[in-house]
Order: structure tokens, then sequence, then C-alpha cells
């Protein structure tokens, strides 16, 4: 033990130490850290970059667009297979707050509390956020979950193994098991449709025009009007998902 | 070079070029072109069919429909919101002029109460208060299982198309 194990001078360590604090400066001056990443703006976008508006002042609750997208990508009839579905929020007087969706809206809502004790109550259309940073795609192990150059999260149904660690990840609960496939199934966006120049079937279908659809790369497009007239909020932004389902008129009770 | 090493450098390039070989056979073949993942399967999620049209093509055959529901409240809604998918009978009704369409191709018609009361039933969340007085709703509201429910004169059960024109209430 009597032997010297560290071998480093007091000169060479102060030398070695200064090289490396200036590479990191230097370094971070080159390639800033961008941990927060708001998917407002594509990284680096040319073409589309689609995105989704939701105004939620203007949504009924007639649960149309949770039924069109059931039939037109031909999810189960069961009430808990759901790729877009619709919640009703119900703050109480005395604060409490009541959250439903009997089979996703798709049979319509009813009033479940006397009017007397509500304080404020609304709906919220859910739908996959076909985030930037999506944490599903980061977790599937044998790559069969993507983004694509769109911005639109996709699956690869020939190639999932069903081992539904995206179901687990995903912070906002929009995917599921096919009970026939054995596959993890979610929203495309409708890209059969967007590929033929049409809009997904539930923002085709909205009674309202609650639901805004556009490309967020085009200053002229309906959804930057929209997020420019109205004060516009993500779901969970915490969680840094660079989620691109934007509402408006969004409260802290909804999660 | 020590006799064990030699060997076990062997054992390693055998696995090495084992797993290369079999890399190359399982992976797929556009597997890498745009990322960690199959580049085809993006065209295979947009060759899926289509279910719904769009407002148009209904309203090329359906004319007095349109001008019927061009001068109502329900100008906006799309005839598939209340409908259904209708591509399939956009594209094939046309071959069975004068005909029976076969039931595959025939599109839901609403007429119950229920049907109706989807959006136009009572419902707070649908009632959005502002400026503190003035209450303004976006559909119109109703109390579907009070409203009229039976003919005041012959006791029948009414249905809500019994008095109002859906397509121009």
């Amino acid at each position: 033990m009597n032997e010297d194990t560290t071998k480093l001078s007091r000169r060479n360590f102060f030398k070695a130490g200064t090289v490396l604090a200036s590479g990191v400066a230097i370094a971070s001056t080159l390639a800033p850290y961008d941990g927060l990443l708001f998917a407002a703006e594509a990284p680096g976008a040319k073409g589309k970059w689609y995105g989704i508006g939701i105004d939620i002042n203007k949504c009924i609750g007639c649960g149309k667009c949770a039924n069109a997208c059931k039939q037109e990508n031909n999810v189960p009839k069961d009430p808990f297979y759901f790729r877009s579905w619709v919640e009703q929020y119900t703050i109480k007087n005395d604060g409490s707050i009541l959250v439903e969706s009997p089979n996703g809206g798709i049979d319509g809502f009813k009033q479940s509390v006397p009017d007397g004790d509500i304080y404020k109550s609304f709906f919220v259309p859910k739908m996959c956020n076909h985030c930037a940073k999506s944490p599903c795609t980061q977790v599937c192990p044998v790559g069969a979950t993507f983004e694509t150059e769109e911005g639109i999260v996709l699956v690869d149904e020939t190639y999932c193994i069903g081992c539904r660690y995206c179901v687990q990840a995903c912070p906002y609960g929009c995917r599921y098991i096919h009970p026939e496939k054995g596959t993890v199934d979610k929203c495309t966006l409708c890209f059969h449709r967007l590929k033929k120049g049409l809009q997904p079937a539930c923002f085709e279908i909205c009674p309202t025009e609650a639901r805004i659809f556009g490309d967020l790369n085009d200053p002229k497009s309906k959804l930057n009007y929209f997020l420019k007239n109205h004060t516009c909020m993500v779901i969970k932004p915490h969680l840094n998902t660079g989620s691109k389902l934007f509402y408006n008129a969004l409260t802290p009770e909804v999660r | 070079m020590p006799l064990h090493i030699k060997r076990l450098i062997g054992v390693f390039a055998i696995f090495i070029a084992l797993f290369l070989v079999m890399r190359q056979v399982l992976r797929p073949s556009s597997f890498g072109e745009l990322g960690h993942f199959r580049a085809k399967a993006i065209n295979e999620n947009a060759l899926r069919p289509m279910h719904y049209t769009v407002a148009d093509s209904c309203t090329k055959c359906h004319k007095d429909i349109r001008s019927d529901k061009d001068l109502g409240f329900h100008i906006k809604l799309k005839c598939e919101v209340c409908h259904g998918p209708g591509l399939k009978h956009a594209l094939y009704a046309n071959r069975f002029k004068n005909k029976e369409l076969p039931d595959s191709l025939l599109l839901y018609k609403p007429g119950e109460r229920k049907d109706c009361a989807i959006c136009h039933n009572m419902n707070r969340a649908r009632i959005k208060i502002q400026f503190d007085t003035i209450n303004t709703t976006m559909v119109h509201q109703v109390n579907v299982m009070k409203h009229h429910v039976t003919d005041p004169k012959t006791k029948e059960a009414l249905k809500c198309i019994d008095c109002h024109n859906p397509h121009q209430p």
C-alpha cells in the first residue's frame, strides 16, 4: 500500500480540469440545452406539421366525434376501446369534481347532478395529442411505433408485439390493445384521409366546429388563427411531451 | 498470445458473424430508412379503407334536402352527423336508380327521441354563462322526457319529428 496509486500531480489535475470545463462551456454555446420544447413550432420544419385545436366552450357533448372515429377506423364497439372520447366535468358547489364518460359520450350525456348543486360543468373531448416528444414511441422495444415527418404518431401493426409498454407510457391514456389483433391501436389522425386531402373524420363531423385541424407551419391555416385568437393550453404541460393538442378554455381540473 | 485468448477470439468471431447473418435475414426490408421503424408502415397506414365522405357528395343528388337545410338552424350540420358514414352510399347508390337500395347501402334514419336528445336534451354543460347575466346556449335545449310526450287530443306518443322537420327545425 506504499505505492502511490493516483500518480496525478496537482499541476496535471488543474490542467485537465481546465480543459474539461472550458470544453463543456464551448460545447454548450454551440448546442444550447433545449430542455423545454414547445411544439407550436416544428423543430427545423419544412412541409406539414399537423396540430389540433379544441374549443371547450363550443363543445356540446354530442359524442359524434367518438362515434365517427369508431366507425371510420373499425374500433371495437365495446365501451372500453376508444381512440377518441368525450368527458363531462362537473364541478359542484362543495368543490368536488365529478368526471363522467358513459360509453365515451357516444350515447349522449345525462345530467347526473341536479342543477342546484352545480357550480359549473363542461365537456372535454379527448384524443391522442400527437406529441412531438411522445413518451409512447420512446418506450417501444421493437420500433413498432414512430413519429412521421408531419408530426403524427403511428403504429406499425405488423411489427407490434403487444407488450403494452406504450399503453402505460402514454400520460393521456390514448392507447389500447385491440382485442382481435392483439396489437396496440391508437388515433392515426385519420392518416388515410389526410393522404387523400380530407380532414380526419372527427373534425369533419363536429356539428359546432369545436374541433379545429390544421398545419402549424402554415401561418394562414385555420389552426394558427384559432391559436392566436384564444388562450390555448395543452394538458399536462409539466410533462414536456410537446403535445400538439391545444384546448381553449382549459381549466386545471382537466387531466 | 495465450491459447485461451485465441480461442475466445475465435468464438467471438463466430458469434458476431452469426449475429450479422441473422440480422440480415430477420430485419424487414425498409427498417431504418427514416428512423427506428419500418418506412413501409407509413404507406400501410395510409391505405386503410375510408367510411366517411364529405358533405358535397351528399348534396350532389339530394338537392331538395340541401335547399331545406340551407334555410334552417341546421345549416352547418353535415349530413353524416345524423345519418352515419356514407361513403359506400355515395359511391354506389347511383346504380340503383328507381330501384330499392340493398340494406348495406341504406343509411341510418334517425327519428327517435333519443337521437335528438343527444344534442338537445337539457344539460347544464351545454349552457355557457357569459357576462354573469346572459345565459347562452350553443344548441336549443329542451327537456326531452317532458316536452310534448303525448298528443293532447289522441293521447298517442309523439316523436320529435312529428312536429319538427329535422332538416329545417
